[in-house]
């Protein structure tokens, strides 16, 4: 039956996880903006959750419950709401890297079981995902890193950019041509554990605009070699015909992760108009009626907006949980949001004046982090062409 | 006989400030923000150029440019570097209130303004959200030979280090707005420890609280002849807009810079409709929001006092919303590089939101889901 409300269960669930991450994790945001990094005691921030998060660093790891909307439905909501509090929280929970997503669409039988049900799901590692590089970002078909074959092994080279989390992760999947002749088709992707000899951290974290506190890697591999079954998709003797390869097999592992990184920047937007709004009520005196009106019907827009935001990303992710995903939606779902959310925080901003860009509140610094969700992920440009290829196919470019 | 185009001596001048802005502002904008102040030898050297503290030749500086040359002034040095700009824009703020609007008395003032350029002043002009003069809520009551100033004034550039503090406020009995010439550490005046901004840094903002006595000769023009600093005023919100529009111009010169040389799907990524047309649509909005400054800088002298709020809050509304448009959509064009610091156009997204958020106008500048 049609219905555009969440079951009680995720609805009390997003309301108990939106009220701790504000009063619990939310304090910690300007500190870990400065540090570049979480806090130190996120694990006893964490600790003070009444519900459970997903966490991978405790004796007993939980995961977010999957309610009866389903496990993508159910994850946008998470993603919203953890972020409600700030940015820096969910990377701590394990799940912040996304290799393992692509093992999952790519892998073959056996690496699935050694790379995303063991080191992934068992030992709660974190995993990290490696294509961009200095010379290319939203054309994938120009990875000029490589991999060569030397008797047993891939022998890797080249430079990798912006890997969350990619200093530290168990393994990274990196993008690599075995054929620079063979274009896109030429790409496949492999798995690098840490400590591999060649592998180097060749920058911890960029400087960056935002979301300051994800570690956000540049490596260097040199020379590293990994052994033949590494390649995803493939066993030793050879190639796995009945999985994904090459580049399409990232882009689709990603597809499903982008209505969460819209709903991470709806966590921050609300959490902005949430800020002002009281502020704005408790100056109400200092407006004159007519410029109050228009706060007004400004604070019901930018609420009205995020609404529209948060339909369409629930809707990509039930067509996941449906088994009828729909990248189209999923692309529609990233395209539309992050830059209603920036216009949306820049506008709080401007409603308190010179208050609103103070270090004092957050939201210049939400303001920096949501810049950044249009971009990673596939910027909006990318996603309007997915969109646009929905409806004129290949022309759209 | 209406002339958009800008003269001969307008366009060189303008051309100036933009060579001082790319040489001299530019490449110390990472360290002013890093120092939290403007390079001392780069303060000097603009110093020197005479643009940065504009007082007559009789009271020994290079003289006073005229409105439309100060709006070309400020866009221009901006398109070099905002927070410096800024910096040099409100000090210099100062002293044009004092040549202008001030006392004998007052003018003294100017020659160590003129010739020394580590003396500071500041304008304490914005409460909150962008509102016209007429509604500032700092008060200034005369009583007799004194006066007294009560009101909180935001984001006071050089809170700290002004040895003249000019405050904006309205004289309720007068029906007028006047400017307080607040010396510093006046007993009354409390500088509210900043915890830093989004951008501008260079600036040295600061929200301060007044509520201050002081002899009657402390209005600007002094106790007998207070000055009629409306119009002023005005222009000083409107030249202050114009650092958004460079700001804005510099950045979508960078990033279209960028989208020449950078290949993506086989050719340079401006060749792409979708990257081209935000940087196009940037373009036409700045020209626009241009010729609206000027238009409302031109009207300041044509239209009644009346009509001067509204049309200053919507041509700078206008001109902030261009610049945070504008930024943004230059990051946007490059993508993961425009949010790493190795590129500028990260800096100019933050300045260009903490300039809007200095002078919006909510009612002249409402939200909008785009459609």
């Amino acid at each position: 039956m049609y219905s555009q409300t969440l079951s009680k269960p995720l609805q009390d669930y997003s309301r108990q996880l939106r009220e701790w991450s504000a009063s619990e994790c939310r304090p910690y945001a300007r500190q870990a903006d400065i540090d570049k990094r979480r806090p130190d005691n996120w694990r006893e921030i964490l600790d003070t959750a009444p519900i459970p998060l997903g966490r991978a660093d405790v004796p007993e790891p939980d995961t977010v419950p999957t309610f009866e909307e389903g496990h993508w439905v159910s994850h946008f909501a998470f993603y919203e709401n953890i972020n409600y509090g700030d940015v820096w929280v969910h990377p701590t929970l394990g799940n912040g890297g996304i290799g393992h997503l692509v093992v999952q669409a790519m892998g073959t039988p056996a690496q699935i079981e050694k790379w995303y049900d063991d080191v992934f799901v068992a030992q709660r590692g974190d995993t990290g995902f490696a294509l961009t590089e200095p010379g290319f970002g939203s054309d994938t078909s120009q990875v000029s890193t490589t991999a060569v074959q030397d008797g047993d092994s891939w022998v890797i080279n080249g430079t990798k950019m912006y890997c969350t989390g990619g200093a530290f992760a168990d393994y990274v999947v990196v993008f690599a041509t075995i054929d620079k002749s063979n274009g896109a088709r030429g790409i496949n992707a492999f798995i690098v554990p840490r400590g591999t000899p060649g592998f180097t951290v060749a920058k911890e974290n960029e400087d960056k605009l935002g979301i300051r506190s994800w570690t956000t890697s540049e490596l260097v591999f040199t020379d590293c070699a990994v052994p033949l079954e590494n390649r995803l998709g493939w066993s030793a003797e050879g190639g796995d015909a009945q999985v994904g390869k090459g580049q399409g097999g990232a882009l689709s592992a990603l597809a499903w992760n982008r209505p969460n990184m819209a709903a991470m920047a709806i966590g921050l937007a609300q959490a902005s108009i949430d800020t002002v709004t009281p502020i704005l009520r408790g100056q109400r005196a200092g407006f004159t009626p007519q410029r109050w009106a228009a706060v007004e019907l400004d604070l019901e827009a930018m609420n009205a907006a995020l609404e529209r935001g948060r339909r369409l990303g629930y809707l990509a992710q039930t067509t996941v949980d449906q088994g009828a995903p729909s990248r189209t939606l999923s692309a529609a779902s990233k395209g539309y949001v992050p830059e209603t959310v920036e216009r949306v925080i820049r506008h709080c901003m401007q409603l308190l004046g010179p208050e609103g860009a103070s270090k004092e509140l957050l939201l210049e610094k939400w303001y920096r982090d949501c810049k950044i969700i249009d971009i990673f992920e596939g910027s909006g440009q990318v996603q309007r062409i997915v969109v646009g290829r929905s409806l004129l196919g290949r022309l759209a470019g | 006989m209406m002339n958009l185009v800008p003269d001969e001596e307008l366009t060189e001048v303008g051309d100036l400030a933009r060579s001082i802005g790319a040489e001299l502002l530019a490449p110390a904008a990472r360290d002013a923000e890093r120092a939290g102040a403007v390079p001392d030898d780069v303060w000097r050297k603009l110093f020197e150029t005479g643009l940065a503290v504009p007082v007559p030749e009789e009271h020994g500086g290079g003289g006073v440019p005229d409105p439309m040359t100060m709006l070309t002034v400020v866009e221009n040095l901006a398109h070099g570097d905002p927070a410096i700009a800024l910096a040099a824009y409100w000090n210099g703020a100062g002293a044009l209130l004092l040549a202008e609007h001030g006392s004998t008395e007052q003018h003294q003032h100017l020659a160590a303004l003129a010739t020394q350029p580590e003396r500071r002043t500041a304008v304490a002009l914005h409460e909150g959200f962008g509102r016209g003069a007429a509604e500032l809520a700092t008060t200034v009551q005369v009583d007799g030979d004194h006066l007294r100033l009560v009101g909180t004034k935001r984001a006071v550039p050089f809170a700290s280090d002004a040895e003249l503090v000019l405050v904006v406020a309205t004289d309720p009995d007068a029906g007028a707005l006047r400017v307080v010439v607040v010396p510093a550490g006046a007993a009354g005046v409390t500088v509210v420890p900043d915890s830093g901004r989004l951008a501008l840094d260079a600036v040295r903002a600061a929200d301060v609280d007044f509520d201050v006595e002081l002899p009657a000769s402390a209005l600007l023009g002094g106790a007998e002849a207070p000055a009629d600093v409306e119009v002023l005023v005005q222009r000083l919100r409107l030249w202050a807009a114009a650092a958004a529009l460079g700001t804005a111009q510099r950045a979508i010169e960078y990033a279209a810079e960028y989208a020449t040389g950078r290949i993506a799907f086989g050719q340079p990524i401006g060749a792409f409709q979708g990257v081209s047309f935000p940087l196009a649509e940037a373009s036409m909005r700045i020209e626009a929001a241009r010729l609206e400054l000027v238009g409302a800088v031109l009207a300041l002298d044509e239209r009644p006092a009346t009509e001067h709020d509204d049309l200053v809050s919507l041509a700078a509304s206008y001109a902030y919303g261009v610049g945070t448009q504008s930024t943004r959509d230059a990051v946007q064009t490059l993508g993961g590089h425009g949010f790493i610091k190795d590129h500028p156009v990260e800096l100019w997204y933050r300045s260009a939101a903490a300039m809007a958020a200095l002078d919006t106008d909510p009612a002249r500048a409402p939200f909008s889901a785009r459609l």
